[in-house]
């Protein structure tokens, strides 16, 4: 147990040992002048523009309003890739009517479609939204549709044997089986969302961390923009962890060796 | 005494078609099977037993000849014919107690619980209601399986060598286990298997299986008295007499002078 503790704690602290060198690396650069000050700041200004950012609300309030723009694109997203991928795992014809549209939409680099969304939409909150949909949608749609599918035809045998209605079949056999897919699919899809919205905030919008960056950059204060980034690259990273613990505490079934 | 759980197959044949070609691997099986009877399958790896044994189940439709359960024709896969496959195929995702529920059909929650619990008593997994499949052995896997396959108060049980996994002594206590079980629940059993002492120590019959194609070559009846003594010289005798269908048992100078 004792052992187990520290070696976990060790595990959590050499994750930290390249961005402490990275730190003072950049402190003793800033300190020599070696580089103006408009390309790179020393950490502990950003760590002071940090705090001045959170103690006048500013920074809160850009963060929410992109996490409200990730959430509602990436529930709009991920659930109709959930049931675009559920109907094409569980109807062949749907399948062979729908995919090669969908896997050609899929080849479209995301960034390649703002123009048109901005012609569509403007470029207000709906814009943005429908992006970060866009982005959500397809990693959800294959996972979703390669979980349900690859379910294990001996699975499926128990069930008919069993006689389960299509909705027993559905709720207690197939989503199931698919669960670790369907995770995939929901990390990859949440971390998508994330990196649209700020790339849909560097391109057009007043307000939300992108934005923040884009801000910092043209008042040529660099601390702010390292804020910026540093705050994307964080949540980003918290995001991750979270949505592992939940699928390591949901799926302890599928990884037993995961579990101590 | 039930009256219900038999079986009849009648001139049933089987081919599978395998890019153009068609393999022949059932060919005009006759079987009768009384209620309540224990038949045990053997024949070589590859001679149609799992076939002949999803054919009963269900599970496959495309087949010459007649199947009747109870004079009535097979439609599909149904309730009143329970399955324990060779890999028990339990769902990894689900404890034993609700495994062995998921298959009761109709019942009230507390009538679901009753029967949960009872049969998880009948097969000895008391204490592991709530361990995941991966946490349990081979055998005790294999012993869930069964109680899922009976929760639903089956006609017939059918079982695909259930105990292949097993090392030999757990496979022994399994046996009698088995026999318990179908004493108990007084159903028609057909298992397949590949150990003759396991058909010996279980069945009424025995229904010796040749290949390619599959073929009933012998249906042998056990008339020996149950509990059955393995070490006994009836027992040895009936070993003989189904291993010379394999043409594998000793030579005569094996004699018993007593
Ligand atoms: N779905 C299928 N498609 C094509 N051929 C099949 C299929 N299922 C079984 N076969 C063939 O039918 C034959 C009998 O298979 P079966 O599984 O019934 O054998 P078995 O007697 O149960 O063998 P074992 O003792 O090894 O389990 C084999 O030659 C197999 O290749
Ligand atoms: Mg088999």
């Amino acid at each position: 147990m004792n052992t187990k503790g520290e070696t976990q704690v060790k595990t959590i602290l050499i994750g930290f040992i390249v961005p402490v060198l990275l730190v003072i690396g950049l402190e003793i650069i800033c300190k020599l002048e070696i580089f103006p000050s408009q390309i790179v700041v020393a950490p502990h200004k950003v760590l002071i523009t940090f705090f001045d950012l959170i103690s006048t609300g500013e920074l809160l309030e850009h963060l929410r309003i992109s996490m409200y723009r990730v959430l509602t694109g990436f529930v709009l997203g991920a659930t109709l890739g959930f049931i675009f991928g559920t109907v094409m795992a569980l109807s062949p014809r749907s399948e062979r009517i729908i995919a090669p549209l969908l896997s050609a939409l899929s080849q479209v680099p995301l960034f390649g479609w703002i123009p048109l969304l901005m012609l569509w939409f403007g470029i207000g909150e709906t814009f943005k939204v429908v992006f970060i949909a866009f982005g959500a949608f397809f990693p959800m749609l294959i996972n979703t549709f390669e979980g349900i599918h690859g379910v294990p035809r001996s699975y499926l045998e128990v069930a008919r044997a069993f006689e389960f209605s299509s909705a027993k079949l559905l709720h207690k056999v197939l989503l199931p089986a698919a669960l670790p897919s369907l995770f995939t699919g929901i990390k990859l899809a949440l971390g998508m969302s994330w990196m649209l919205v700020v790339g849909a905030e560097l391109v057009a919008a007043g307000e939300g961390v992108g934005y923040l960056i884009v801000w910092g950059r043209q008042l040529f204060q660099m601390d702010i923009v390292f804020v910026g980034i540093a705050v994307v690259g964080s949540i980003g990273y918290l995001m991750f962890l979270t949505l592992n613990a939940l699928e390591v505490s949901l799926i302890s079934w599928h990884r037993p060796l995961s579990k101590k | 005494m039930k009256s219900t759980g038999t079986l009849s197959v009648t001139n049933v044949s089987k081919k599978f078609r395998v890019n153009n070609n068609e393999i022949h691997v059932l060919d005009n099986i006759n079987l009768s099977v009384k209620a309540g009877e224990f038949i045990s399958i053997i024949g070589l790896s590859g001679c149609g037993k799992t076939t002949l044994l999803r054919l009963i189940v269900g599970l496959e439709s495309d087949y010459e000849g007649d199947i009747l359960l109870d004079g009535r024709k097979l439609n599909g896969p149904s309730l009143d014919r329970g399955i324990v496959f060779q890999d028990h195929r339990l769902f990894p995702w689900l404890t034993v107690e609700k495994n062995i529920g998921l298959g009761i059909v109709g019942k009230s929650d507390t009538e679901k619980k009753e029967i949960v619990n009872n049969h998880i008593e009948l097969v000895g997994l008391k204490g592991f209601e709530k361990s995941y499949p991966y946490q349990l052995s081979g055998g005790m896997s294999q012993r869930a399986a069964i109680a899922r396959s009976l929760v639903n108060q089956p006609e017939i049980l059918l079982l695909d060598e259930p105990l292949g996994a097993l090392d030999a002594l757990t496979r022994m206590y399994m046996h009698k286990e088995l026999e318990r079980i179908w004493k108990k629940e007084n159903i028609t059993m057909i298992m397949v298997t590949h150990d003759v002492e396991e058909a010996l120590y279980l069945s009424d019959k025995i229904v010796v299986m040749s290949a390619r194609p599959g073929k009933l070559q012998k249906i042998i009846p056990v008339p020996l008295a149950r509990p059955r003594d393995r070490a006994s010289v009836e027992f040895a005798e009936m070993k003989e007499k189904v291993l010379e269908e394999f043409m594998l048992h000793t030579e005569p100078h094996f004699t018993y002078t007593i």
